[in-house]
């Protein structure tokens, strides 16, 4: 069972559902450890007063703010003060159609599970369940974990409840900065383009994806470990862009429709397309 | 103009766009550095071996990956860039899949994709996207480290999203959630279903202001003129007794 980071409950008009946090998402990263090259003893990351130069202990350190120039120490019981009063509750506010929110605010999915077992619990977490699932909606709340307030979504999971954390709308920049601009290009070579997206469309499978990222440290980790030596490869050149994007993506759909396609799968993608 | 991150291009089929990366969000959680209670003065932070009990300068830092309790496998840098792959600085795009199948639940970290040189052909490759409602999954090798992608168009821009892979997703079935004795009745869901209703909003992200942040910065700024800010524990709520008079209660209240 994994790790419970938060407790408290979920409210929904007047019914209260005691509730646990436990994230949705695991981390699978090989994690490396800092050494000292000479001798190969672990690094320990030691905390110095900068004006003595002497180790300070955690209990000796404040939480400091630069305000004007001027610095203002907090302790973490004088944060825990601005906390909201009902800090141990996610308040559902409002019921939004989930095609409403852009992914982008999107930060941490969680999974939001009854806590306790006490059958009042279990029914209307049921209930929040199987309400859910008959909408497209998701219900939008705000809660305190640890010291930071979060907006977040609730909606249903494969028969639970999940949580995703939401970004504030400050912390998404603006787009008009990144968008070229320019006339609107060409029919025919937009048609091009989507002919050449259609040859390449599938469903979406996340399983057709592994992390070879993974694989591959994992296999270098293992050759070092025999001793082996791995070198690294030869930095690539950077491709340059078609002189003529038109022909490129002629080029593409000729290439997969013979058959001799490019990449993988082109030959299997032909068929499902012919089948549409 | 935002600075760029990274720059490279976008291939999908032979045709390849120029482009570069900038970061889509920023946290604007209030951050604190730490001081040293009795003199004020900062911390630092230093790296100490612990056998020598001394400070080691940057470049004499390795990583290790422990394979057995204090047994290390030291990789050198080139050695991790072995395993990033060869992809060079290309998001090739390996499929184009329906906008609405993948479950956020997939997506980490968002990046902006702007044009490099070539606007012609990031206005094509947006304009397609927008037409065939898809989203192009791919790989690209960022900071040493190949990463699964998703770009998609949004307000005719090209959005890039960093990617879970489906291990690093918990299934449902991996949580021993137990089952209620009965299920709620057919008057609880509907009375439910009502509340949803009446609380039913359209959904403005600029509603919704992190009051939280601004309160941190409330109380340093009374901190800062010398008033005390005393702290408090907060409680939990019960679970509740009757679910459905809180439902008939809550439509009351709401209605």
């Amino acid at each position: 069972m994994p790790r419970t980071l938060w407790n408290g409950s979920l409210s929904f008009g007047l019914v209260n559902v005691p509730v646990s946090l436990t994230s949705a998402a695991r981390d699978l990263d090989l994690h490396f450890r800092q050494l000292h090259g000479k001798d190969g003893a672990p690094i320990e990351q030691r905390r110095f007063c900068s004006k003595e130069d002497v180790e300070v202990e955690w209990e000796e350190v404040a939480r400091g703010f630069d305000l004007d120039g001027k610095q203002v120490l907090l302790t973490d019981l004088e944060l825990a003060s601005v906390q909201p009063r009902k800090t141990r509750t996610i308040d559902i506010e409002a019921f939004v159609d989930m095609s409403e929110v852009d992914p982008i605010y999107f930060d941490h999915p969680w999974f939001l599970l009854p806590f306790g077992d006490s059958e009042g619990t279990l029914r209307a977490y049921r209930l929040l369940v199987e309400v859910m699932e008959s909408t497209d909606e998701a219900a939008l709340g705000r809660f305190v974990m640890r010291t930071k307030e979060y907006l977040a979504l609730v909606r249903p999971r494969d028969g639970l409840l999940s949580l995703t954390t939401l970004l504030f709308h400050d912390e998404v920049r603006a787009t008009d900065d990144i968008a070229p601009g320019g006339r609107r290009p060409a029919k025919k070579k937009v048609d091009q383009a989507v002919a050449v997206i259609e040859a390449l469309a599938t469903d979406w499978d996340p399983e057709r994806y592994k992390d070879c990222y993974r694989e591959r440290l994992t296999r270098v980790i293992k050759a070092k470990q025999k001793g082996e030596t791995v070198k690294a490869p030869a930095e690539p050149k950077q491709p340059k862009p078609a002189p003529d994007l038109m022909e490129a993506l002629e080029e593409t759909l000729a290439r997969m429709g013979s058959g001799s396609g490019s990449g993988n799968g082109a030959g299997k993608r032909k068929r499902k397309a012919a089948a549409r | 103009m935002p600075k760029s991150i990274w720059n490279g291009t976008i291939s999908f089929g032979l045709a390849h766009v120029p482009i570069k990366l900038y970061s889509a969000t920023e946290s604007k959680t209030v951050h604190f550095h730490e001081v040293h209670v009795s003199d004020g003065a900062r911390i630092e932070h230093k790296r100490i071996c612990s056998k020598e009990n001394k400070e080691v300068p940057y470049k004499e830092v390795v990583k290790g990956y422990e394979i057995k309790p204090d047994e290390y496998v030291v990789l050198e840098k080139d050695e991790i860039k072995a395993a990033a792959g060869a992809r060079g600085k290309v998001i090739e795009i390996e499929d184009f899949v329906p906008e609405g199948q993948i479950d956020p639940i997939f997506l980490e970290k968002t990046y902006y994709v702007g044009c490099r040189d070539d606007a012609e052909a990031y206005r094509v490759f947006v304009a397609a996207l927008e037409r065939t409602k898809r989203v192009g999954i791919g790989r690209f090798t960022f900071h040493d480290r190949e990463y699964l992608a998703a770009v998609r168009a949004l307000d005719r821009v090209l959005t890039l999203h960093t990617m879970r892979f489906h291990d690093e997703v918990v299934p449902a079935g991996d949580l021993d959630v137990p089952k209620p004795g009965k299920r709620p009745s057919k008057r609880e869901v509907d009375m439910a279903g009502q509340l949803v209703k009446s609380l039913h909003r359209k959904f403005d992200p600029t509603d919704y202001e992190d009051t939280y942040r601004e309160a941190v910065l409330e109380l340093i700024k009374r901190k800062a003129k010398g008033e005390d800010v005393a702290p408090t524990e907060p409680e939990p709520e019960e679970e509740t007794p009757d679910l459905a008079a809180a439902l008939q209660a809550s439509l009351g209240k709401a209605s």
